[in-house]
């Protein structure tokens, strides 16, 4: 399989299996969905509060928050079967990973690198799936 | 107001909190990558790469680090940019 992220002078090319993209998308949605529900790990640990001492944000910052955390996950969304991504985009795949790999940390109650370690097959391979994505994105970026 | 000490705040203390330093301060969390990190710190805070490094390697062995310090707002404005890529940080005055 060629780079599945590639630095062109258009922009990033992407080259991934359908299924890969349908399952990243996927996992973006659940993301942004989970990070709205108020009760649960995934929005204490995505949009919980900057200042430990308070029990929440003020509205504007929390709304602002919820803003980038969306706005990145839609941007994964939007793009997931496109074949080219602008720098702008691609940053927000890195974003985007980042979000679902703390979701799905937050999902499995990760805390420890020996939390890391017991994961089972599928989660450990969710796991690497975007750290690899991330580290990838970032070598097609800047590299 | 007559300078009578109500126990509260008086504008002045105000005045000196608001302009007291906050800290800008990175938690370590199992799953993100080293790598991630360094390059969030450089384009965020325009840290050159030792720098980046120290403060991610702080990070990492010690549980977290002090990222940035100054003013409450622009501390903030961090905060947030932080929590944009996912990493886990939160905001404190500065001891």
């Amino acid at each position: 399989m060629s780079e599945p992220f590639r630095r062109t002078p258009e922009g990033i090319a992407l080259d991934l299996p359908e299924t890969l993209r349908t399952w990243l998308a996927d996992q973006a949605k659940e993301a942004a969905a989970d990070a709205v529900r108020v009760d649960g790990p995934v929005h204490r640990r995505l949009l919980g509060p900057i200042n430990p001492a308070d029990d929440h944000d003020d509205p504007v910052s929390e709304l602002q928050r919820q803003f980038e955390v969306e706005g990145s996950l839609g941007v994964l969304i939007a793009t997931a079967h496109t074949d080219l991504l602008s720098d702008e985009e691609a940053e927000d795949w890195i974003r985007a990973f980042q979000l679902m790999l703390a979701a799905t940390a937050a999902r499995l109650s990760i805390l420890s690198d020996d939390d890391v370690a017991g994961l089972d097959e599928e989660a450990a391979t969710t796991v690497t799936t975007f750290q690899a994505g991330i580290s990838l994105m970032i070598d097609a970026l800047d590299g | 107001m007559d300078g009578t000490d109500t126990g509260q705040f008086s504008d002045t203390d105000t005045l000196q909190r608001l302009d007291s330093p906050w800290d800008v301060v990175l938690w370590n969390d199992p799953v993100s990558l080293i790598s991630l990190v360094v390059r969030v710190l450089r384009k965020l805070f325009s840290y050159d790469l030792a720098t980046a490094e120290r403060l991610t390697m702080s990070v990492h062995n010690d549980g977290k680090a002090i990222v940035w310090s100054g003013e409450k707002e622009k501390a903030s404005a961090y905060c947030v940019a932080l929590h944009g890529y996912a990493l886990a940080a939160t905001i404190q005055p500065s001891a």
